[in-house]
């Protein structure tokens, strides 16, 4: 007991570095210890406003919050996975429950306690999907607020080149046409770009891909989930339809050593007339500048939401988002069980999503007539119907930071500073990254 | 009882000492030597997702993950090591020597007298107090192709290229490390090469020039074989951390999410990657230990090579 117990401080101690700030203190009956991530402006400050509601009704409880920062949450979070000591409620990317609730690190969610929150039906299902892995329905986590991405296009634009946006987002070969059309358009006295997209230093690379590979009827792992298909005909079919904007001059080479932040940057600046991107920039759009929002730009007057084009094997979107979930090392088990319905709630995900521009996960608060009245989340509600998520499998964060490293690389070839750009150029990087990531696969069996 | 008293004497005599160094050593062994161990023993597992939770416990696998690393090319840790490894020998090479060159060349020319001595000392130090990971970040904007400050100032203003070239993307994004490293490192070595400078004698000068000697012969003659035990040293350090090397390049190619290419992956963000998101920590400890060898030896060498001139009598 005690052994373990230096032993779990050990690897706390050595992976943790300096987030132990919420453990250890569960043993009073009144303290809860709640870690989330940076996803609002001010996110301390937001969940204090989130809790407020709550806590006037629970005077006796004391819920400590710990912000962690997106980038560094995954390891602080399988650290205290791994040791045994973390907070009582934890929010987890969605494709990251398989695997810390098969480090054996989650409390279970019964189905009594489903059935208290409406079950499977009451959330998207594509989050919802996340809760538990794709070959086991124990479920580990709740469904707190959904990503989806949509194509964000510049209205003022597509009329001065003509362009029946409808018509442009029906399927891959309009929307080349129409983009073909609209790059070069000169709108304010700048010269735009049809499209942006970033290439290799950045954290989306396949969250941007998934959709047209989806729509092609390709997919990242085999039905089995066992082996990688990166390198599929309908997978690279894809992948060269979507590289091929860049190849063709109508997202810029520049665009490639970008960051999401910098293309939105670009978007609201007026450089390219498309990109696609989530919900959370609606936020942004409606903030004024004083605030580090971008309502007075031309951008934020002139926009439109549509889907992504359909492929020929589908019209598909990507979605992600967060869940909430109860470590087994929780001393209050029952206090976090009340709290963390109370987070997954109608009303707090309502009020959840008006801090964040991000989707309520529950159906009945994604609906809700005050956000509804937005036209343009209603635009993003319209996408759950098409909403998919990476299989829910453990090993799908190893599998990732492959893709990641071999795809973001493939982008040095589609800017054309390594070798010629050409459908076997581009055959050879995806045949490397499926090697790759069966590797990893086999390795972590 | 003299006799008694003298052994007495002696053995506290022999204890004493020891006893001053408990606690140091003591230090040591709780920040050195037990983590090494640690490490050590951890590369001795097989220690992935399923199994960190088990963490010391997890199954014992001997020396297997160093066969997997050394012998088994299909080893995902090797995957882009070839890459890494040749960029981390070529950076560390660059960086070390232009960092001491020119450090060595501006302290030269700073140690002599001219109004706003100081004030140009300051200045000159500024890039060593930005953090590493501010540089990397700071450096990542300036370099980018279509609105970054370097492009701007090499093709618009002195039209040295006539297409703006990629530094984030392709075999370029290894000077767009190099710069940076050496923009950071060369004060610090210029502060140490000063303070070097100011302590050799003046007289020696003073009887070189009344000899007729030129100041060029003067620098390679009497300053460089003075410095020698001073840039020994500073060349061990610069080698040694810039072979760790990791923050520059972990901030600049998308704070740590990106990928930095096959032309500015370096060891450390390698080795990181591969543990880290790749959840093969015993193999990432294993690649640890021997990087941590590798240095041992270099180092070793170095000290054995060295050790006439970094002994001050000498």
């Amino acid at each position: 007991m005690t052994t373990s117990g230096i032993k779990a401080r050990f690897l706390t101690g050595l992976l943790l570095a300096g987030s132990i700030t919420a453990t250890g203190s569960a043993a009073r009956a009144a303290e809860l210890n709640i870690w989330v991530m940076s996803t609002t402006a001010q996110q301390q400050q937001d969940m204090k406003e989130l809790l407020r509601p709550y806590l006037a009704s629970n005077p006796s409880l004391r819920v400590n919050v710990t912000v962690l920062n997106w980038e560094s949450a995954w390891s602080k979070i399988t650290a205290a996975a791994a040791s045994g000591q973390g907070p009582d409620i934890l929010e987890l990317g969605t494709t990251w429950v398989a695997a810390i609730s098969s480090m054996n690190a989650l409390e279970p969610v019964s189905q009594q306690q489903q059935t208290q929150m409406g079950s499977a039906k009451a959330f998207i299902p594509a989050v919802w999907g996340t809760t538990h892995r794709f070959d086991d329905s124990t479920v580990y986590a709740i469904p707190w607020y959904a990503d989806a991405r949509a194509a964000f296009y510049r209205t003022d634009v597509f009329k001065k080149a003509g362009v029946n946006p409808k018509e442009a987002f029906t399927n891959w070969t309009s929307f080349k046409q129409a983009m073909q059309k609209i790059n070069g358009q000169v709108v304010d006295g700048k010269k735009m770009y049809a499209l942006g997209y970033p290439g290799k230093n950045d954290w989306n690379v396949l969250h941007n891909l998934a959709p047209w590979v989806w729509n092609a009827g390709g997919d990242f792992l085999s039905a089995d989930k066992t082996h990688s298909v990166i390198n599929s005909p309908e997978a690279l079919q894809a992948i060269t339809y979507y590289t091929s904007f860049a190849a063709e001059g109508l997202v810029p080479s520049s665009a490639l050593e970008k960051d999401s932040t910098q293309i939105e940057a670009g978007f609201f600046n007026g450089n390219y007339a498309v990109i696609f991107s989530g919900s959370w920039i609606l936020k942004q759009l409606t903030m004024p500048k004083a605030k580090g929002g971008q309502m007075e730009s031309l951008a934020a007057h002139n926009f439109g939401i549509e889907s992504y084009p359909a492929g020929l094997k589908g019209n598909q979107t990507f979605f992600s988002g967060s869940d909430l979930a109860i470590m087994k090392s929780s001393k209050n088990k029952d206090q976090a069980w009340k709290l963390l319905t109370y987070l997954t709630s109608r009303d707090a995900e309502v009020t959840y999503s008006k801090m964040s521009a991000m989707l309520p996960a529950r159906l009945d608060a994604l609906n809700d007539p005050v956000l509804m009245a937005d036209p343009h989340y209603a635009d993003f509600v319209a996408q759950v119907k098409n909403g998919r998520h990476y299989p829910s499998i453990p090993g799908w964060g190893p599998l990732e930071s492959v893709y990641l490293k071999n795809i973001g690389n493939m982008f040095d070839i589609v800017a054309g500073v390594k070798g010629k750009y050409s459908t076997q150029a581009i055959k050879q990087a995806l045949d490397t990254t499926a090697a790759e990531a069966n590797d990893v696969l086999d390795e972590s069996r | 009882m003299q006799f008694d008293t003298f052994t007495l004497r002696l053995k506290k005599l022999e204890v004493f000492p020891y006893l001053l160094l408990l606690p140091a050593i003591l230090m040591m062994v709780v920040v050195n030597v037990t983590p090494i161990l640690q490490g050590f023993y951890m590369s001795l597992l097989k220690l992935n997702q399923y199994t960190l939770s088990q963490y010391l416990d997890a199954p014992f696998i001997g020396v297997e993950n160093y066969r997997r690393i050394l012998f088994e090319s299909h080893s995902p840790i090797r995957a882009g090591l070839g890459f890494a490894l040749r960029n981390t020998l070529l950076y560390t090479l660059m960086v070390s020597v232009l960092a001491i060159a020119i450090g060595l060349g501006v302290a030269t020319l700073l140690n002599r007298d001219f109004p706003g001595r100081n004030i140009a000392r300051t200045l000159l130090l500024l890039p060593w107090i930005v953090p590493s990971y501010v540089v990397g970040t700071l450096w990542g904007f300036m370099w980018q192709r279509d609105v970054g400050i370097i492009n701007v100032v090499l093709v618009d203003w002195l039209h040295l290229f006539d297409e703006r070239p990629f530094w984030l993307l392709g075999s370029n994004s290894f000077w767009a490390i190099v710069i940076p490293t050496v923009w950071r490192a060369w004060p610090v070595m210029m502060l140490i090469f000063l303070a070097a400078l100011q302590a050799i004698p003046d007289d020696q000068y003073e009887a070189a020039t009344l000899d007729g000697v030129s100041k060029w012969k003067q620098f390679f003659h009497i300053t460089l074989p003075l410095l020698k035990p001073v840039i020994v040293i500073q060349f061990m350090f610069q080698i040694i951390d810039n072979i760790y090397s990791y923050n520059i390049v972990s901030m600049m190619f998308g704070n740590g999410a990106g990928h930095p290419g096959e032309w500015a992956d370096l060891l450390m963000p390698l080795l990181t990657r591969q543990s880290f998101s790749y959840w093969l920590f015993g193999q990432g400890a294993a690649v640890s230990f021997i990087m941590m060898v590798l240095m041992l030896v270099f180092v070793g060498i170095w000290m054995k090579s060295f050790k006439r001139s970094m002994t001050s009598d000498d």
